[in-house]
């Protein structure tokens, strides 16, 4: 269960401050999925890096599985993200250094459960799953941009979290590659029991998920 | 652990530009300075080489009873000893004397070890078995003498009948720039005095690398009276500390040449992981922690100093083996120069020294290179960062 309780945000900026975020709340059950829908500056980054504890929000609660993770220490914190969490963003995920498969084992080595067959097979059923196998010696900067956020997909859920922030996977994709990543993710994270946070301007990508929360100037504008 | 070296490494190997660059400047770096530190030792050896090698040897023996031979000074790494015999006394030619010391030596032995007779500016060197007499400028000048000339030479300073007397043809005339050389002494055949003298000197040339207290060790062993021996050490103080001061400023030289390199390293890291900062982001974000990222960055930059020192070194060891069969003469720069009197030919040589002090002060300068942009990329929010600010 995630659950959010009132979180607000403002930045400051040029003219006085930006509310981001003000008085957003919202739960979410384990292996569900959840979009956030919002035009460009609603918020919908802001409310994904609180969530994701890669920004603390000024007030409210977010409680991910049992854990407010924002009282956590920075270290803390980190262990958390490389156990619990998978981030997919908008464009650059990949680790241009690394090979499509060591891009996906990098969160298996950083939390050294799995030993290097297991690892070696860990990774051939996601490459199989998100239709890449042939892929797996490639350096990111071979790949298209579909194929790319799909392998950026497989890394986040390669270390099986309990939830995935997917910051608008699809923003630079066309609408069927978009569409087909979507269903990709939703139908593998049922699979895994993860739940997925993903942000979207788009609606028919908003259809797709469980539940959906739409954000306006940063206030939650489901129901108006 | 084994994990951030591998990543650590194919970071580098796959940021290949960047790696080159910087592979290159530590190269460069290090090599140089194996060069310049080996050539401040060359340099010391030719000084070295020359004040030695004209005259006076690594060690000079004085009054060593005739009991003793010049074999008994011969130990282990010792190349040669010339045998050389003082008498004090007076020169006549024509209508003028001069108080001189007339050196017996061994002209073969001489011609072997032993260089100041290439100082000859006139005629030629003394030949053995004969009563030539080889003599300096300004003893030549103030007699009036020329080679062929016939001088007489007796202890006393009137020709009486009853002394020794001897007659000499002057065959040479030289000049070393030394003034103990240059004036008060002459040279001639160790046969023709010889069987008069109770006491010799000697000239003890070593060979090459070997350590001078070990063989005045040797003597102690062997029961000779140390106060008759004393080093070039000894007798050039003014040399040793010469040398001192070059080993003093090549270091001096090696610390600030890498404190330069490490802020070019430094301010080149700092753009090479700006560059990609986005990629520490992405980690960052999948949980790596500070301490983490400082680590990662330590090994790239620790590897990388590794390899490139590693080439340094191949790369200043084969310059200095081709200047070291080549020589590098500086005659320009030591022509009037009392510790380059024989030659201006500098070998450079390699010590541990000169091989290892550059790539250690590599690695150790480097290393905080790397950590500044950690700190810098540990504190940067990941959130700012993956936003693109
Ligand atoms: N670091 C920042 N400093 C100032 N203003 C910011 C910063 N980040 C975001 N904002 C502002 O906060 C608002 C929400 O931004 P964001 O969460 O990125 O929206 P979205 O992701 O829906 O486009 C925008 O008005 C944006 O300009
Ligand atoms: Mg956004």
């Amino acid at each position: 269960m995630i659950n959010t309780k009132n979180i607000s945000k403002t930045y400051p900026s040029g003219r006085g401050v930006v509310n981001a975020l003000c008085n957003v709340s919202f739960s979410t059950p384990k292996g569900a999925t959840l979009a956030i829908a919002g035009k460009s500056g609603s918020g919908k980054t802001t409310l994904l890096n609180c969530l994701g504890g890669l920004e603390q929000p000024d007030t409210g609660e977010i409680n991910c599985f049992g854990i407010d993770i924002h009282a956590l220490s920075k270290k803390q914190l980190s262990h958390f993200q490389r156990q619990h969490m998978g981030f997919v963003f908008q464009f650059g995920n990949l680790l241009s250094f690394l090979t499509v498969e060591e891009n996906i084992a990098f969160p298996l080595m950083l939390n050294k459960v799995l030993n290097k067959k297991e690892i070696k097979k860990r990774i051939s059923s996601l490459l199989e799953k998100v239709g890449l196998s042939e892929l797996s010696s490639v350096l990111p900067n071979e790949l298209s941009g579909g194929e790319m956020q799909r392998i950026a997909f497989a890394r986040a859920i390669s270390h099986s979290p309990k939830m995935l922030i997917a910051d608008e996977p699809t923003a630079n994709l066309d609408t069927e590659t978009a569409n087909k990543l979507v269903q990709l993710m939703f139908s593998l994270a049922k699979e895994e029991n993860c739940s997925i946070i993903l942000s979207t301007h788009d609606q028919d990508l908003i259809k797709l998920a469980d539940q959906a929360i739409y954000l306006f100037d940063g206030r939650d504008a489901t129901n108006g | 652990m084994l994990f951030w070296v591998k990543t650590a490494a194919l970071f580098l190997i796959r940021s290949k530009r960047t790696s080159v660059v910087l592979t290159l400047m530590v190269i460069s770096a290090v090599s140089c300075l194996i060069f310049l530190s080996s050539l401040a030792m060359g340099v010391n050896d030719a000084m070295i080489r020359n004040s030695v090698g004209l005259f006076s040897g690594h060690i000079s023996g004085y009054n060593i009873p005739s009991n003793i031979s010049n074999k008994d000074l011969s130990v282990k790494g010792v190349a040669n000893v010339l045998k050389r015999v003082q008498l004090p006394g007076f020169i006549h030619v024509k209508n003028k004397m001069e108080m001189i010391t007339l050196i017996g030596i061994d002209p073969a032995q001489e011609l072997k070890s032993s260089a100041f007779w290439k100082k000859t500016i006139k005629g030629r060197f003394i030949q053995e078995g004969t009563n030539e007499l080889f003599i300096s400028e300004s003893l030549s000048k103030r007699l009036g003498a020329v080679c062929g000339d016939i001088i007489s030479f007796s202890q006393q300073a009137r020709l009486e009948h009853g002394f020794l007397k001897k007659e000499f043809v002057v065959v040479g005339i030289y000049k070393t720039g030394i003034s103990q050389l240059d004036t008060g002494i002459s040279f001639c055949d160790i046969g023709t005095l010889e069987n008069k003298q109770s006491v010799w000197d000697a000239a003890i040339f070593l060979q090459d690398g070997v350590d001078i207290d070990m063989i005045l060790q040797e003597y102690r062993n062997k029961n000779l009276d140390h106060n008759n021996f004393k080093t070039w050490k000894q007798l050039m103080p003014d040399l040793e500390q010469l040398i001192s001061l070059n080993y003093f400023s090549m270091t001096i030289v090696i610390i600030v040449v890498f404190i330069i390199v490490s802020l070019g390293i430094t301010s080149a890291f700092s753009i090479f992981i700006l560059k990609s900062i986005r990629e520490y982001g992405i980690m960052k974000v999948m949980g790596m922690t500070s301490k983490e990222t400082v680590f990662l960055l330590c090994w790239e930059v620790f590897l990388l100093n590794i390899v490139a020192s590693a080439l340094g070194i191949i790369v200043g060891v084969l310059v200095v083996l081709i200047f070291q069969t080549i020589g590098i003469d500086l005659s320009a720069y030591t022509s009037h120069n009392q510790y380059f009197i024989v030659s201006g030919v500098v070998y450079p040589r390699l010590t541990i020294y000169s091989v290892w002090l550059p790539p250690l002060s590599a690695l150790l300068f480097s290393l905080p290179a790397a950590i500044w942009p950690a700190i810098m990329v540990s504190r940067k929010n990941a959130a700012q960062i993956l936003r693109g600010a």
